[in-house]
């Protein structure tokens, strides 16, 4: 019985025979085709070789994480047929390049499955060049799901017409000897069909991706990073818009420097920002701080990864939640906000921007591998309603007409009016010491609680609305059972409503988004009033369920936890769901 | 434009009595003054220390920020607007302890910045331990049996990182000292002035008198500040201690090559709504 419009694809590879790009390629195929695309990786800590994936979920239905075993899988070495062969689904296509990959190793015991082996680098050399060999993988792919060929061939196109028409042609030429050959190899029809469904354009993007185009929309000026993995991509796509959009894009010598620069050029009046990944993150910590006594606004980005220390560098995790709520010595507000999706990702961008200067604060954006690196369609970001809100800063007329002006004034919500240097009667210094509302610096008991209290109450500036978790699946009177996620769990937790609705178990999501300032009243009443509750996240110390537990006092008994560095996946949280419903 | 006094900033210094960090505050509000740079287009930014608290006796704008981190911040100030006059400022433990990282790349960036250092050999506010620049065999509170390690030369490592200004002066010489500030401000790239600074508290074995008893000017020696083999030599010497410009080169500076802030500094810069199409372009 063939399946229309739902298929999952392995792409499988030695590190640098472009096993992302082809996967980014076919996925943009699937977009093409009108489809919901889900796109992820795998890879270990090195350049060339070991063994390296992308994985890719396409729906006509809304997904937003890995729905599934492969239907078809991509054997770009013999590797990837040992590893992966076995998982594909019953009659589901194995395609490999059989210049590099023999027959006689495949899959053991699995007559079920169609064997697709062309020669893909003989085609690929045929074509113009053995660098094809994956165009024409691409092809033999497309070919299999009984697709028609002008999608990719327009795709190639728009991706290869600035190298001029020349490698256009070669290109096209390659993905048509590979389309070619699965027609020919397939004597029954695929399983898994896909037919072109006519929708409004998406976006295929990853996290990463949608930070940056968040920055630049939010009028980010300055960017200082130093690479750091899973976070480097922002700095590489950051330095490629850097001229188009007028940003400047700093490569600093650590991470020290990174934080500082930032602070320097806030103080200036830029706005400005830095990534990093847990590591980097322990540097700045001192900036921090010093953003905090400061009272500048800085834009902080955290991709998580498995700590500590070195770690995991390339596998995901969210164990950096408690330490970024706490990260630097002495006490001063903060905003720590982790997005769950790409469009989070946009959207929480822009308002870390502009609640960092609402509030004069440091916000940290907590993402990690998973959601920095694996792409989603999306719609076009220019339908979300976005603005750029700069707080307290005053203008050059205004300081002109200043006087007597005081860069930390008290006043009822603690928020000071800010001004920059080069305006007119705001001299002051900004000053890492205890200081008093001239920035002048003091050690007096008095001035010392005042100003703690000043800064301790800028976060209540910040609206509930904003703020509040966002809710999934079944009405909390329907639910089960409320599943409680953070971050970039958020994806694989609503799919796993699918599931769950399958078996007859009606569940409802609560997504969270900001650690702080904290939806406490909001959180606290969603989970008195469910009948059972399970945090879902990616540490081995349920640091949610803790912080969840001093801001509402509500311990949530139950959880399900994963720290192998692996993102969660939909079916097995349904699983664990109703296990967890059984006992 | 201001006058000296123009500059104070009506706080007294807390320093000790003596300190050399008297004359070179007087020598930068002097150096500040001749300049014809308003106030409010001044940022003084300096690390943690004794001399670090300078800003607060100046009347411009200032940062104060962490302990070896003048030199970043300050160039986030310069990137952000370059049409405002930097100057960094701290102690030899500040820049070449802690901050030795950020005073090398610093330099080779050539960025449009003064860095000064008040290197008197000595850290003076955590209450006498040896100092990177502090000579090999001085007993100080953390060496009671003399420093094993090679004393840090300042200027030298500047040169060696590609600055295109590289001064020293002395507190004992305000008058010299104001101009070699007024010099480095001046330059059009990073400048480096490394000042002999007495500390009449932590280092009695290194008095004003015996800063006279060394130093010469270079200026009066018949340096070439064009030729850096000639300047690297100079800052080798030992027996007598050079004073005045080590080196000044003209090179193009940093944001010569960022063209898009040639109209417009980006704290100028629109950014109300900024139009993302070409850039989503990509992601369709």
């Amino acid at each position: 019985m063939a399946d229309t419009n739902r298929l999952n694809f392995l792409i499988g590879g030695p590190a640098g025979a472009g096993v992302a790009t082809m996967g980014i390629l076919f996925a943009k195929c699937m977009q093409r085709a009108g489809l919901n695309v889900f796109g992820t990786n795998d890879y270990p800590s090195l350049i060339k070789g070991g063994h390296n994936t992308y994985a890719i979920s396409a729906s006509d239905e809304q997904i937003n994480s890995l729905m599934g075993k492969p239907d078809m899988l991509l054997a770009l070495d013999q590797l990837t047929i040992r590893l992966h062969s076995k998982c594909l689904s019953p009659g589901g296509a194995l395609i490999y390049d059989s210049n590099k990959v023999k027959e006689g190793d495949i899959a053991e015991g699995r007559k079920d499955i169609f064997h697709v082996g062309a020669p893909f680098t003989e085609m690929a050399a045929k074509a113009g060049g053995e660098i094809m060999f994956n165009t024409v993988a691409l092809g033999a792919a497309v070919g299999v799901l009984g697709m028609d060929f002008t999608i990719a061939e327009g795709l190639l196109r728009r991706i290869w017409e600035k190298k001029g028409e020349e490698v256009v042609q070669q290109n096209i030429a390659a993905a048509r000897a590979g389309f070619d050959y699965s027609r020919s190899e397939l004597k029954t029809p695929f399983k898994v069909k896909i037919e072109p469904v006519k929708r409004d354009k998406t976006m295929f993007i990853n996290g990463n991706e949608a930070v940056v185009v968040g920055a630049v929309k939010a009028g980010c000026k300055f960017v200082a990073e130093y690479p750091m993995s899973p976070s480097s991509s922002i700095l590489h796509l950051m330095a490629g818009h850097e001229r188009e959009y007028g940003i400047i894009v700093k490569q600093t010598e650590d991470e020290l420097s990174a934080a500082h620069m930032i602070a320097g050029a806030s103080f200036a009046g830029a706005r400005s920002m830095t990534a990093t990944s847990g590591g980097g993150f322990s540097l700045m910590t001192e900036a921090l701080g010093m953003m905090g006594m400061m009272e500048l606004p800085c834009v902080i980005i955290n991709s998580q990864r498995c700590g500590p220390s070195t770690g995991l560098p390339t596998y995901t995790e969210q164990a950096d939640l408690l330490f970024s709520l706490h990260a630097s010595q002495g006490e001063f507000p903060r905003v720590v906000v982790a997005p769950g999706d790409v469009e989070e990702c946009y959207t929480e961008t822009i308002n870390a921007f502009n609640l960092a200067e609402l509030v004069q604060a440091p916000a940290i954006i907590l993402l990690d591998k998973y959601l920095s690196e694996s792409s989603k369609t999306t719609e076009d970001f220019r339908k979300l309603q976005t603005g750029v809100e700069r707080g307290r800063l005053m203008s050059d007329s205004d300081m002109e007409k200043a006087e007597g002006f005081k860069r930390y004034a008290f006043n009822s919500d603690g928020i000071s009016p800010r001004c920059l240097p080069g305006q007119k009667n705001g001299l002051h210094v900004c000053s890492s010491y205890e200081h008093d509302e001239t920035g002048f610096s003091s050690e007096e008991a008095g001035m010392r609680v005042a100003m703690i209290n000043k800064r301790a109450k800028k976060l209540a500036a910040i609206s509930e609305e904003l703020i509040a978790p966002t809710f999934h699946g079944a009405m909390q009177s329907q639910a089960e059972i409320l599943l409680v996620c953070w971050g970039s769990t958020k994806g694989a937790a609503i799919d796993s409503l699918r599931f769950l609705a399958k078996a007859g178990i009606a569940a409802r999501v609560m997504h969270l988004r900001y650690a702080e300032p904290f939806p406490s009243k909001r959180v606290l009443s969603a989970l008195t009033s469910a009948k059972s509750t399970l945090i879902i996240e990616g540490n081995s110390n349920a640091q949610m369920r803790e912080h969840i537990l001093k801001k509402t006092g509500y311990y949530i008994e139950k959880a399900y936890l994963r720290y192998d560095g692996r993102p969660f996946i939909a079916k097995d949280i349904a699983e664990h769901v109703k296990t967890t419903l059984k006992k | 434009m201001a006058t000296v006094a123009e500059l104070n900033s009506g706080h007294t210094p807390t320093w000790c009595p003596g300190c050399g960090d008297f004359a070179i505050l007087a020598a930068l509000k002097g150096a500040l003054s001749k300049l014809n740079v308003p106030q409010e287009d001044t940022v003084i930014v300096s690390g943690i220390g004794c001399g670090s608290k300078i800003p607060h006796f100046i009347r411009t704008y200032g940062f104060e920020s962490l302990h070896g981190r003048s030199l970043p911040p300050a160039t986030g100030i310069h990137l952000a607007n370059d049409r405002l006059k930097v100057i960094a400022i701290g102690g030899d433990g500040d820049g070449c302890g802690i901050g030795m990282g950020h005073l090398v790349h610093t330099m080779r960036r050539n960025l449009n910045i003064c860095y000064i250092v008040q290197d008197n050999e000595i850290y003076g506010l955590t209450t006498g331990q040896t100092s990177p620049t502090t000579r090999k065999g001085t007993k100080t509170r953390s060496t009671p049996n003399g420093s094993i390690e090679q004393e840090v030369n300042p200027p030298l490592i500047a040169l060696a990182a590609g600055a295109t200004f590289v001064a020293r002066g002395f507190a004992g010489d305000v008058a010299h000292l104001t101009s070699l500030i007024e010099q480095g401000i001046s330059h059009r790239g990073v400048s480096f002035i490394d000042i002999f600074q007495p500390c009449v508290t932590w280092r009695k074995d290194l008095p004003y008198s015996l800063y006279q008893s060394k130093v010469y000017k270079l200026e009066e020696a018949g340096h070439d500040t064009s030729n850096f083999d000639a300047a690297i030599d100079r800052t080798r010497e030992t027996d007598r201690w050079p004073i005045g410009v080590f080196y000044k080169t003209d090179k193009p500076i940093y944001t010569d090559e960022i063209p898009f802030i040639k109209d417009k500094p980006l704290v100028s810069q629109d950014i109300s709504n900024v139009d993302i199409s070409k850039f989503i372009e990509e992601f369709f």
